[in-house]
């Protein structure tokens, strides 16, 4: 079994990327990487002149924590938490000070104000996917990967869902890897990857 | 579904399983344990009634003719008939029936009244011996309560261990509704599952229900072994012998089995019924149905500390065995370890120490009279070496008119005896009628008691039949228990009379209005050194025996047995006290019935009981901790997939390995720390109210408290906890994340 293979790709800060391909053909276990959840076996992934191939299982922790947003098809929230915990979780492994100004307004904007002192079961799908995405923006990351992140959604959710992240990108200036199968998703990003057998095939700017 | 699915499910998840056998096990141990010791108490208890009042059924006396006789062993469950003529007190013919079975005489013994024109009370029945084959006659009024009593109790055992059983089925079944949904949503009926699940249950338990029930039959024997030992020591113990039947072990199997299965049953059900949505959503996720807060773990412990208050509250009912079963193991480990604790210096207290330097042999010479023994026996035992003193006697039950002007100033300022004793003695026309015992020592004895008190009040020594001098009189002890002003434990006495009288007068106890007048030799506040305890508030007497031999009239008051008290040198060895009451027999056995103690001897023989007992007790609580670790391994090893999913999203959101560590020893200090948190303030609030009632001062409690025992039980818990974690936590850190977050459900 061979998850990706010789991916060789880079991506500017700011830019909207959405990477799309076949199962199998490595891209979650790209974004994984990306995300340092996993490590790759050979090669280096550089992130502001990082490499975060390198780093040990607690400097991963923290890079995950402070430097990108994950945003799971099927949310990973942590159930026992209530949404507004989930939210903050980041914040608080730091023992940051929650900017409650931004808080509000994160909230606010993904339409789950109201659910915050709700468990994660006690929400929709489309609910728990705007938590995850606000966990993920808590921090103010550089970078948001998204993996099939309306996946799980219907139509009107998944739009949602596009608007919020495409609005991020313009007004946070944040980097945005978006793994799809959807192809109307894809079509929101400005650069669109290929990927078959863990080889880009197409990289299409738009 | 068996060998599809099952077969492979309890081989490859043996941990899993193994709370399931833990709990199997104990529970056929606990139900085989009880069933033959109740057992062998019940057949104990027909052979006592059958050997004090014969083994018939039913009754009949009356003047009855052969013919008639006949008529009765012709009935169908007439098993047999005695005939007994000439009864005494009885009328007539008596006619001793057994039936067989024994419930055929609530039908046939009427027939036979009727049929022979008996009246009603000519036929009796044995309503003890009949009560113990559950047979109610009515009429019989007496509550019979011992076969009521031994079925409660495995009826209670039975429920208590379907609780644990479900517990632990329950959480297995649990575990994998998720994949009980995959089966259902590919076609298996809610009929298929439950069998499959019963399946299961029964082949997972039927090998620790069988090794249960045998250990059960092992430890059954061996504390009826105990017991019996322990009767044949006690005067007119009887010897009894352990019985199991197979057909008692069948019935062990039967109820072992249906305790698990119905305890399998409850959970399968559930489980059938859910829908296979339902079934896959639920399966997979720990969840809160409400929001909590884990407030005293998050102020304490921060996020993680919350992370690991709300997963425990999550899996409240899969740790539900573990908590129940923890708690009852470690609350019966400490009362066992408490209470014992407590007896212990109660009875070093109030027998060992008290009498320490009081008795070291105590030989009771039965049916015997303090003048029958013979003084060149006492002699004897006097002359053996190592013995200090020898002292006889007998003692006897008087009762003394005290006039309430009698009484003594300080008894009447506290209010009289009326005060002292609650009201239970009270006077009456201004006289109280107060216990007045009579210790009747042998001349000697007596002399070296009296003297100790210097010259008395009398001097003039009669001479008696043997030669020896004593005095005419008697010893009034005089004191009183201040009961306003100390307890049991610490008595202050008072005076009881006032010493003004020369004269006492005695009453025989069994009110035959015998008055004897006695002079008062002396009033002192001193016993003789004798193992005895004094009734409260009695004028306690002292005399000698050839004065004793002088009182006719009170004779009729003396017990029958006599005693010899040796006491022996201060540092002398078990051994050598051993051989001592060796010769003391030796002497006293041939011309006497005699049954001889060693105060050694008897403390030995009594921590000895002690330890067993807590052996005992202290091996059931240690079963059912196993239990409780069981589910716990079971639960850490058995949720891995939950688990790793759920760690995987902390590790996703930036939590440190660290930081999961610190949420797993946050579960396990949680989990092994809840069991104690219940309950320490239980046990010392209940050791307290103990202590308060039995008047035992604290600091000596405190001093012996069984904490050692305590903290080794409570490190075996921890040590065992942790170790689960340790297993649990380090497979599921081994895991891939992103592989894990990849897992999908839906």
């Amino acid at each position: 079994m061979t998850a990706l293979d010789g991916i060789d790709l880079s991506v500017e800060a700011g830019e909207f990327v959405a990477i799309v391909g076949a199962s199998g053909s490595g891209k979650s276990t790209l974004l994984h990487i990306l995300g340092s959840v996993d490590q790759p076996t050979a090669g280096k992934v550089l992130i502001d002149g990082m490499d975060i191939a390198s780093l040990n299982q607690k400097q991963s922790a923290v890079f995950r924590r402070r430097k990108v947003g994950i945003i799971y098809q099927f949310y990973n929230l942590i159930p026992t938490l209530t949404v507004e915990k989930n939210i903050q979780m980041p914040l608080l492994l730091d023992k940051k000070k929650i900017n409650r100004e931004y808080f509000d307004q994160i909230v606010t904007a993904l339409g789950i104000a109201d659910k915050l002192q709700a468990l994660p079961s006690q929400l929709s799908g489309g609910q728990q996917q705007r938590a995850a995405i606000a966990r993920a923006l808590i921090y103010r990351p550089a970078i948001l990967l998204a993996d099939e992140p309306t996946g799980n959604l219907d139509q009107k959710n998944s739009k949602e869902i596009m608007d919020m992240l495409s609005l991020s990108n313009r007004n946070l200036k944040q980097t945005i890897l978006l793994i799809t199968h959807d192809e109307k998703a894809a079509l929101t990003a400005d650069r669109i990857i290929t990927i078959e057998d863990g080889r880009i095939v197409s990289d299409m700017r738009r | 579904m068996w060998k599809a699915y099952s077969a492979g499910y309890i081989k490859q998840n043996r941990a899993v399983c193994a709370s399931v056998r833990a709990a199997a096990l104990i529970a056929a141990l606990f139900l085989s344990f009880l069933c033959g010791l109740f057992y062998n108490f019940w057949q104990d208890n027909i052979a006592n009634v059958t050997e004090e009042e014969g083994p018939w059924h039913g009754r009949i006396t009356a003047e009855i003719d052969e013919q008639e006789i006949s008529m009765i062993r012709s009935l169908e469950h007439v098993k047999s008939v005695t005939v007994k003529e000439g009864m005494p007190g009885e009328d007539g013919t008596v006619v001793d029936i057994i039936f067989d079975p024994v419930r055929s005489i609530v039908t046939e013994m009427p027939l036979i009244t009727e049929t022979l024109g008996l009246e009603e009370g000519d036929a009796s029945y044995h309503y003890q011996l009949l009560s113990l084959y559950f047979v109610r006659i009515p009429g019989d009024e007496y509550p019979r309560l011992v076969m009521p009593f031994y079925l409660a109790i495995i009826v209670l055992v039975c429920i208590s261990m379907l609780l644990v059983i479900y517990n632990a089925f329950a959480f297995t079944m649990h575990t994998r509704v998720h994949q009980f949904g995959i089966f259902a949503s590919v076609g298996a009926t809610p009929a298929q599952i439950r069998i499959c699940l019963l399946q299961e249950a029964f082949r997972m338990t039927i090998w620790p229900i069988l090794v249960g029930i045998l250990m059960g039959v092992v430890l059954c024997r061996g504390v009826m072994a105990a017991i019996v030992k322990m009767a044949e020591q006690i005067v007119g113990g009887r010897s009894a012998e352990f019985m199991y039947p197979p057909y008692l072990m069948g019935c062990t199997l039967v109820l072992s089995a249906t305790t698990v299965l119905i305890a399998a049953w409850i959970p399968a059900k559930k489980m059938s019924r859910m829908t296979p949505l339902e079934a896959i959503r639920e399966g997979e996720e720990i969840h809160l149905t409400r929001r909590k807060h884990s407030l005293i773990m998050s102020l304490l412990f921060g996020l993680e500390g919350e992370l690991a208050g709300n997963f425990l509250k999550a899996q409240k009912r899969a740790f539900r065995t573990a908590t129940l079963s923890l708690t009852l193991s470690f609350m019966g480990f400490m009362l066992v370890q408490c209470f014992f604790t407590l007896s212990d210096i109660s009875t070093e207290e109030t027998y060992f120490a008290r009498y320490q330097d009081v008795w070291d042999i105590m030989v009771t010479v039965q049916d015997t009279g303090i003048d029958q023994v013979r003084q060149n026996d006492v002699e004897a035992l006097r002359k053996l070496t190592g013995v200090e003193d020898v002292a006889v006697y007998q003692k006897a039950e008087a009762v003394c008119k005290m006039p309430e002007d009698w009484a003594s100033g300080e008894l009447m300022t506290l209010g009289g005896l009326e005060a002292l004793t609650d009201g239970s003695v009270i006077s009456a026309q201004g006289i109280y009628t107060v216990k007045a015992p009579i210790v009747v020592l042998d001349d000697e004895s007596f002399r070296q008691y009296y003297e100790q008190f210097g010259t008395g009040n009398k001097t003039d020594w009669s001479r008696g039949e043997g030669g020896t001098e004593f005095l005419e009189g008697t010893v009034v002890i005089n004191r009183v228990w201040d009961s306003l002003h100390s307890n049991f434990r610490d008595r202050q006495y008072i005076s009881f009379v006032q010493e003004n009288q020369e004269k006492i007068t005695l009453d025989g106890a069994d009110s035959d209005k015998r008055l004897t007048e006695v002079p008062i030799l002396a009033y002192v506040k001193k016993t003789p050194v004798l193992r005895e305890e004094y009734a409260d508030y009695a004028l306690i007497q002292v005399m000698s025996q050839s004065y004793w031999e002088t009182i006719t009239a009170l004779k009729s008051g003396a017990e029958r047995d006599t005693y010899i008290r040796i006491l022996t040198d201060e540092d002398i060895s078990i051994e050598q006290l051993s051989e001592l009451e060796k010769k003391a027999e030796q002497i006293l056995g041939g011309s006497y019935d005699i049954e001889s103690e060693n105060r050694l001897q008897e403390k030995v023989r009594n921590d000895e009981m002690i330890a067993g007992y807590k052996y005992i007790l202290g091996g059931f609580c240690v079963l059912l901790a196993i239990i409780g670790i069981a589910n716990v391994f079971s639960n850490t090893l058995g949720f891995l997939r939950i688990r790793r999913r759920e760690v995987a999203r902390y590790l996703s959101v930036g939590l440190t390995p660290g930081g999961v560590g610190k949420v797993f020893a946050l579960e396990a200090v949680v989990i092994a720390s809840r069991p104690m948190l219940i309950t320490l303030p239980i046990i010392i609030v209940l050791m307290g109210m103990m202590i308060k009632a039995s008047y035992l001062n604290p600091m000596v409690f405190i001093r012996r408290a069984p904490v050692s025992q305590m903290l080794l039980f409570m490190a075996a818990i921890y040590v065992s906890v942790a170790a689960a974690y340790y297993l649990g936590g380090k497979k599921v850190l081994g895991c891939n994340i992103s592989e894990t977050l990849r897992e999908d459900f839906v």
